[in-house]
């Protein structure tokens, strides 16, 4: 049996291969990156919403399985450039940056992922102007790091905004969709804030909160135990307060319904999810259709939100839309399995 | 041609109140609306909604409020898009009755609230769609909203720009500086020379923003007649629609005097020149 | 199913910040050429004899802006009370050596009448556009427009006079009644457009360096809040963030552009508030503009490219004594800098004597000598005085202009489409004084 291939190497894709090495299959676990992880790894995670369980107590007995497993394959720092469909599975060519190869495959589960909305796009906030105004990302390395400093000036911070939305929900910059992580994974920052720094008053602007589910007792606790601040209405623009060292949050409160100019020490954007690179290439290459907001489409995506429809072809993970990490992980099991069954017909 | 429209004579310089306080648009609305008010507000509700254009600039709205936050308008009035929007999605006829008073009128069609709207909609638009129902039903506080435009609506309606510099009066522009109304009396000469140092003969006058030919005037007023647009000022200021009238007669008696006394260079010409005949 | 390069096409337009559901984003260009293979209008086309240059807008559509043989559609503030600013643009094209008309046949776009007054309709200020569209395409030469709310209200006109039957119909019939036809140009562009195009040729002619000024730019809103699709965007402008206008021609001309944070903010003119509602136009303008323009950027001008903001910022500023804003920055439209740092007559030309906030500080750090300009313009006014013939950009119209929109029998652009208006030979009337 020609091995699968796992495209991508995130949650969603180091559970599929796990899993089909458990089944017992050969399996190809292709990376573009020199390391595994994905996106967790990529920006240092720090603790998961919702149990505030440490990303690495997450990430480390999936990649774990992965890296011991005798029958996977894992080719990093390499892209997959060509794909063919075969009478039975794909011919697809891997490359490196000095080699080429051309491997038979059974089956091929893609794991592309996403990329965090890059927050220059909107301009408004001044990301990347401002030294001071950071990315969720960025954050999390932070708070990875147990450095929660102003980059400016290296000083802490006395009061931090999150925005939500950012990147997400909105028509001028082209992503109308829900990222689903923001409001939980900006409550868990701020949690985690006032947690280890208490002193540091923490604002969350929102339109909606969306801890949706059992997420619910995060949002209620980061009140009733943390302290955390919600303010409903959309900051519109960030500027610089008179002086420069501090910036000025503009928005409207819309209970109250009036403007509001704050200023603060930090603003983070909760940075959305859109379809990665790898995902926007995957689809390329083979001719997987995507919706409109650029994620690759299940067939039926309520029946079974893993196939392609295609022929030896199955998703997993943030690739077909915005997804916390345990529904990557469950896709990536969904996936293994649906690979195994055509791979062995 | 005399142009006899007043131009508002208002102090302009701030008084220690203004200085202390900053300027604020009184909301009106208040009070207890007559039975007459109520009924042109349903006729004008029912109007509202029955626009195509309602449907194609309101789409709907997530509260965000970002609108509002970039609106230069809510930074010193009463007044914010996003309030606006609902009141045109979800308001009744009393709600729109109240916001047609006065608050359409401290929108400045910027379009930044449209720009920023993450859902798409056209709020400076819907906000027009509001003001044009209140000048076509003539409603009191739009009448005193626009007393002050006379001139500029003169001009606009017969020649087509709103502006002339014998509009820029020193003493209604006062705070503009000594610098800013032609400068005639920094540089000793009347507002007449200073407009002849302008390089373009285009330029040269105190009228209108530029010399505008009698048939370009006469083509303009037809479309204003054709459209509507005489009909709805009748409505507004049926003073200054009717003496808007009497000026496009004498421009009329003007360009069939001056198609005689042309009638030779003209001969050949094609086009509008030669047929229409205002 | 989509192609492999479909789907790549699909993504990168979302990249390009194509908007999402909800409104879907055409290019009313494409059905303008539809309706034209239907008779149901003609389009203004840009041809060879326009020079045309091309840029990239917002969703990394091709612009074509014409930069010869052009139409001067005026603004009426401009001309009203900153005469220096179409005078600028004036010399600026002799200096390039294009032609141009610039004629009393035109109205504004009296969009004023709309977005201040509320006294119009959208059918007719889509008449008025198609109007003044049809006078230019009857000279055979192609509009440029000067007016950045004029700019936004054509585009949003074109739109609705594609998109609505009804509206084009009514138009229509209005037109033929003053003997004209519907017309819509191909593109619709400003003033500020032709002078991005133009910068290689602007800068070769640069007399006085000005890599010692700071300038701030206000981006007008109408240039790119109003139909935003179709504003001109250019990579090495703020990494395509911004409009490229009017930052572009500035840092051709090697001036620093320096940034602040209230630049998306709108001036303060807010049409009527400008005239009726000014404690409101000088509150914003001066806290919300000048305040940040002088005190976070250092600014020595603020350049814009829209008649309304040049007038709001600056005529604004001399009442801030009242308050203790004595910022007094220079304000002056991107022709106006450009033109006085290519050598134009900082008076007779540049007309900066207009502008409430002098500039004369500013053209000291220019290098250009303005005590002697001053003393020769007193002289030239003095001569005005006593019945000298004025100087002009380019020759002075005929009585008989007073009256008529005359038709010199300008060759109109394609007698296939036209037959009935086509006769006649090729004549400029106006063009750049020899």
């Amino acid at each position: 049996m020609n091995p699968v291939l796992v495209l991508g190497g995130g949650p969603a894709g180091l559970s599929a291969a796990a899993e089909l090495a458990a089944l017992g299959a050969p399996t190809l676990l292709v990376e573009r990156e020199s390391y595994l992880g994905g996106n967790p790894q990529r920006w240092h995670y720090s603790l998961l919403a919702p149990d505030l369980r440490p990303a690495q107590e997450v990430m480390g007995p999936l990649l774990s399985r992965v890296e011991n497993h005798p029958s996977i394959e894992r080719r990093l720092s390499t892209s997959v450039v060509r794909a063919e469909l075969r009478p039975k599975g794909y011919q697809v060519v891997l490359k490196t940056q000095d080699s080429t190869e051309t491997r038979d495959v059974s089956a091929v589960v893609l794991a592309t992922g996403f990329d965090h909305f890059d927050s220059r796009r909107k301009y408004e906030y001044g990301y990347g102007r401002y030294p001071d105004v950071l990315d969720f990302k960025e954050v999390e390395q932070m708070l990875h790091e147990d450095r929660v400093v102003r980059p400016s000036d290296g000083k802490p911070p006395r009061r931090i905004a999150w925005i939500l939305c950012v990147g997400s929900r909105d028509v001028q910059v082209g992503n109308p969709w829900c990222c689903r992580m923001g409001c939980v994974v900006s409550i868990k920052q701020a949690v985690e804030v006032r947690q280890r720094h208490p002193e540091i008053d923490a604002y969350v602007y929102y339109m909606d909160i969306r801890t949706y589910g059992l997420w619910e007792d995060l949002y209620w606790k980061s009140m009733q135990e943390y302290g955390v601040k919600f303010v409903r209405g959309r900051i519109g623009a960030v500027t610089l307060a008179e002086g420069g060292s501090r910036l000025i949050a503009t928005g409207e409160d819309t209970i109250l319904s009036r403007p509001t100019e704050v200023p603060f020490d930090m603003i983070v954007l909760a940075s959305g999810m859109e379809p990665g690179t790898g995902t926007k290439e995957a689809a390329t290459l083979f001719g997987v259709p995507v919706g409109p907001e650029g994620f690759l489409t299940p067939r039926v995506s309520d029946l079974n939100p893993v196939d392609s429809g295609l022929p030896g072809l199955f998703f997993a993970g943030a690739a077909t839309g915005p997804k916390a990490i345990p529904d990557a992980v469950t896709e990536g099991m969904g996936a293994a399995l649906r690979a195994f069954q055509y791979a062995r017909l | 041609m005399s142009i006899v429209a007043h131009l508002p004579r208002r102090a302009l310089t701030l008084t220690e109140e203004e200085a202390a306080a900053p300027p604020t648009m009184e909301l009106a609305g208040r009070k207890r609306a007559t039975a007459e008010e109520r009924a042109l507000a349903t006729t004008i509700f029912g109007e509202f909604h029955a626009d195509s254009r309602h449907r194609e600039f309101v789409l709907g709205c997530l509260n965000c409020g970002e609108c509002t936050t970039g609106c230069p308008a809510a930074r010193f009035y009463d007044f914010s898009p996003r309030e606006m929007l609902q009141i045109a999605q979800n308001g009744d006829a009393t709600t729109l009755w109240d916001a047609m008073q006065e608050k359409i009128w401290a929108c400045c069609q910027c379009y930044t609230c449209n720009m920023r709207c993450r859902f798409g909609n056209d709020i400076a638009g819907i906000i027009s769609v509001m003001r044009e129902l209140s000048v076509r039903h003539g409603i009191e506080s739009t009448r005193r909203a626009l007393a002050p435009f006379g001139r500029s609506l003169t001009l606009l309606m017969t020649v087509g720009t709103q502006v002339s510099s014998d509009m820029i009066q020193p003493d209604f522009f006062r705070d503009w500086g000594p610098f800013a109304t032609g400068s005639d009396k920094v540089w000793q000469v009347s507002a007449d020379i200073m407009r002849k140092a302008i390089p373009s003969d285009v330029l040269q006058t105190t009228r209108s923003a530029w010399e505008v030919s009698v048939q370009t005037s006469l083509e303009l007023f037809r479309i204003y007649e054709e459209t509507g647009v005489l009909d709805m000022l009748r409505g507004l200021d049926p003073d200054l629609t009717e003496m808007l009238v009497d000026i496009i007669e004498e421009r009329r008696e003007e360009f069939a005097e001056a198609r005689e006394r042309f009638g030779e260079e003209l001969k050949g010409m094609q086009g509008p020149v030669a047929t229409f005949s205002g | 199913m989509l192609s492999a390069n479909e789907i790549r096409k699909v993504v990168e337009e979302r990249n390009v910040h194509q908007r999402g559901t909800g409104k879907k984003v055409l290019d009313v260009r494409e059905e303008m050429y539809h309706l034209e293979e239907k008779g149901e209008l003609i389009v203004h086309r840009i041809r060879p004899e326009n020079r045309p240059v091309e840029l990239r807008t917002l969703f990394g559509w091709t612009k074509r802006i014409p930069t010869d043989r052009l139409w001067h559609h005026k603004s009426c503030g401009q001309c009203g009370n900153i005469p220096g600013y179409p005078s600028s643009l004036l010399w600026l094209m002799n200096e390039t050596g294009r032609t141009y008309l610039n004629e009393p046949h035109q109205t504004s776009c009296t969009a004023w009448n709309y977005h201040g007054t509320a006294t119009s309709n959208p059918v007719a200020l889509a008449a008025v556009a198609a109007r003044n569209f049809h006078r230019a395409y009857e000279t055979d030469h192609f509009p440029l427009i000067h007016c950045g709310t004029s700019y936004g209200d054509y585009k949003e006109m074109r739109k609705l006079l594609v998109e609505n039957a009804a509206v084009r119909t009514k138009v229509r019939e209005v037109l033929r009644k003053m003997g004209r036809d519907l017309v819509l140009p191909e593109e619709i562009v400003h003033y500020s457009e032709w002078v991005h195009a133009m910068r290689p040729e602007i800068v070769a002619r640069q007399k006085h360096p000005v890599h010692g000024v700071v300038t701030t730019v206000h981006e007008p809103c109408h240039y790119y809040k109003m139909v935003p699709e179709d504003a001109v965007y250019d990579d090495a402008v703020y990494a395509g963030q911004r409009p490229a206008v009017p930052s572009g021609i500035l840092l051709a001309l090697g001036a620093t552009v320096a940034d602040y944070s209230t630049w998306y903010d709108c001036c303060g003119f807010g049409f009527r508030h400008i005239l009726s509602e000014r404690e409101f136009s000088r509150s914003f303008a001066n806290l919300r503009k000048i305040r940040p323009m002088v005190e976070e950027a250092h600014s020595d001008v603020a350049i814009t490219s829209d008649t309304g903001c040049v007038t709001t910022l600056d005529k604004s500023q001399w009442i801030g004594k009242s308050h203790g804003l004595s910022y007094l920055l220079p304000v002056l439209s991107d022709v106006q800098f450009a033109a006085l740092s290519l050598g134009a007559h900082p008076y007779k030309i540049a007309q900066v004597h207009w502008h409430s906030a002098s500039a004369e500080g500013l053209l000291s750090k220019m290098g250009i000598d303005w005590r002697s300009a001053k003393a020769e313009f007193q002289e030239y006014l003095r001569a005005l005085k006593n019945g000298a013939a004025p100087e002009l950009l380019h020759p002075a119209h005929g009585e008989i202009e007073k009256f008529f929109a005359i038709n010199k029998g300008q060759v109109l652009p394609d007698p296939e489409v036209v037959p009935a208006l086509s006769a006649g030979s090729a004549t400029t009337e106006g063009g750049p004084a020899a």
